[in-house]
């Protein structure tokens, strides 16, 4: 019997793995929130974000069998793909996402809260009390290690473009990157 | 001990941003070193972290109903793949491609089954009401490339399965193409991208409407696509 969110995540993928679809639907209902605000952020557009969305839970439906839990938590696993699909989107259409740096620009109540978009209001307050824990987290970065793995993560911007971008050399990115996300790891991100 | 260059391309391997070449040898050594196995779990944690910081939002409530319903459509797919074939049509010149496909005897042909697992399928779920087409090499170019695509009339979309077919390259990419009785060019479905591992599953829509579709085509154009047909058809398979 699961009994924590990862096991039961663990439990809902392998069941879809074997066809179960009520089981994918069960890790819809999970996962669909934080992947289509990723989607969304990158994006910026609420019907490209849907298609994305959908090609990721297809994706997920096809690859679940070989998801392997040692090398990433379900949730991970899911975002991880899930930003790669967009970064194909981004670089299918050669847009260049202006990342917006600075963590304090994020606002809920902005442009990105598209009135279309329906909204679960317990499950997004939720995951935005669980979001601006990250954030917060984000906010005690050295200012950048944060510019460096936001524009990483975020946009589709290369490793060199980011150096480019920031006048930087590549080596000092690189560092940067990673010791953004070690850093961030060790303040304790979930 | 992970030396920091190697923490570097521990942190660029996670998201994706190593040159092929590049995340070739790290894989290997990725392999070898649980050190380093447990580093890049780390970091996979981190980064997706990272993606659960923005501002949430919920998607529309029909998007689930439209993804479990590509899902039942999908399994119906995968029951016909790999055993129909595209049948003869007249329509030329895109059907002269097929037919040549077809004389190579690339592919076998069995539309018969494929109609009696149609038909199976369809009284299974009424929801679907596809059309399986299955692409071909007409120039033999790639043979172990397996291209299915799932057609609804009715909601003017459709699926298209890829495996086993090599990257656009540099510069260019695949364009489909929906080539309809009732237009005299084909009608553009968009850019298909394939991954590095040669697979790419897309949900396309044409930005045309077709009315009586005849077959579907793959072309390999400039980066970005073209409005009509310029590059080569690489695969071709008609409804």
């Amino acid at each position: 019997m699961a009994e924590t969110q990862e096991e039961l995540d663990q439990e809902m993928l392998a069941q879809s793995a074997s066809g179960d679809q009520r089981a994918f639907a069960r890790l819809y209902d999970r996962l669909s929130g934080p992947l289509y605000s990723l989607a969304l952020r990158m994006l910026g557009d609420a019907s490209e974000a849907q298609d994305a969305l959908q090609d990721v839970f297809l994706q997920i439906w096809r690859r679940a069998a070989k998801y392997d839990s040692a090398q990433s938590s379900v949730f991970s696993w899911a975002m991880l793909m899930a930003r790669s699909r967009v970064i194909d989107r981004l670089r299918a259409r050669g847009r260049r996402l202006r990342v917006l740096v600075s963590s304090s620009d994020d606002d809920p109540n902005g442009p990105m809260a598209d009135a279309s978009v329906a909204e679960s209001a317990t499950d997004t307050i939720n995951r935005n009390d669980e979001a601006m824990r990250v954030r917060t987290m984000l906010n005690k970065l050295p200012a950048e290690q944060r510019q460096a793995i936001e524009l990483a993560f975020f946009s589709d911007l290369t490793h060199h473009e980011i150096a480019a971008q920031l006048s930087q050399p590549l080596g000092t990115i690189k560092a940067r990157i990673r010791r953004g996300l070690l850093n961030l790891r060790e303040r304790g991100v979930r | 001990m992970i030396t920091d260059d190697l923490q570097d391309q521990a942190a660029l391997f996670v998201l994706g941003a190593l040159n092929p070449e590049e995340n070739a040898t790290f894989e290997k050594m990725l392999a070898a070193d649980p050190e380093l196995r447990a580093m890049v779990r780390e970091l996979r944690e981190a980064a997706a972290d990272l993606g659960g910081s923005v501002p949430a939002h919920e998607p529309p409530a029909d998007l689930k109903r439209r993804v479990l319903r590509e899902i039942a459509l999908e399994k119906q797919t995968g029951i016909a793949r790999g055993s129909t074939t595209p049948s003869f049509s007249s329509w030329m010149p895109w059907a002269a491609a097929a037919l040549f496909l077809i004389s190579c005897g690339i592919l076998a042909v069995d539309r018969m089954r494929l109609q009696r697992e149609l038909a199976e399928a369809r009284a299974t779920d009424p929801l679907s009401q596809a059309t399986l087409v299955t692409l071909g090499s007409p120039n033999g170019e790639h043979p172990d490339a397996k291209v299915t695509i799932a057609w609804q009339p009715d909601r003017q979309s459709g699926v298209i399965n890829i495996n086993k077919m090599p990257p656009a390259g540099p510069g260019r990419d695949y364009q489909l193409w929906a080539v309809d009785a009732n237009h005299k060019d084909p009608i553009n479905a968009g850019i298909v991208h394939v991954d590095s591992n040669g697979v790419a599953h897309i949900r396309f829509k044409p930005d045309q409407e077709v009315t009586q579709i005849r077959a579907f085509a793959i072309s390999l154009e400039r980066e970005g696509g073209v409005p009509k047909r310029e590059g080569p058809i690489v695969m071709i398979g008609n409804a």
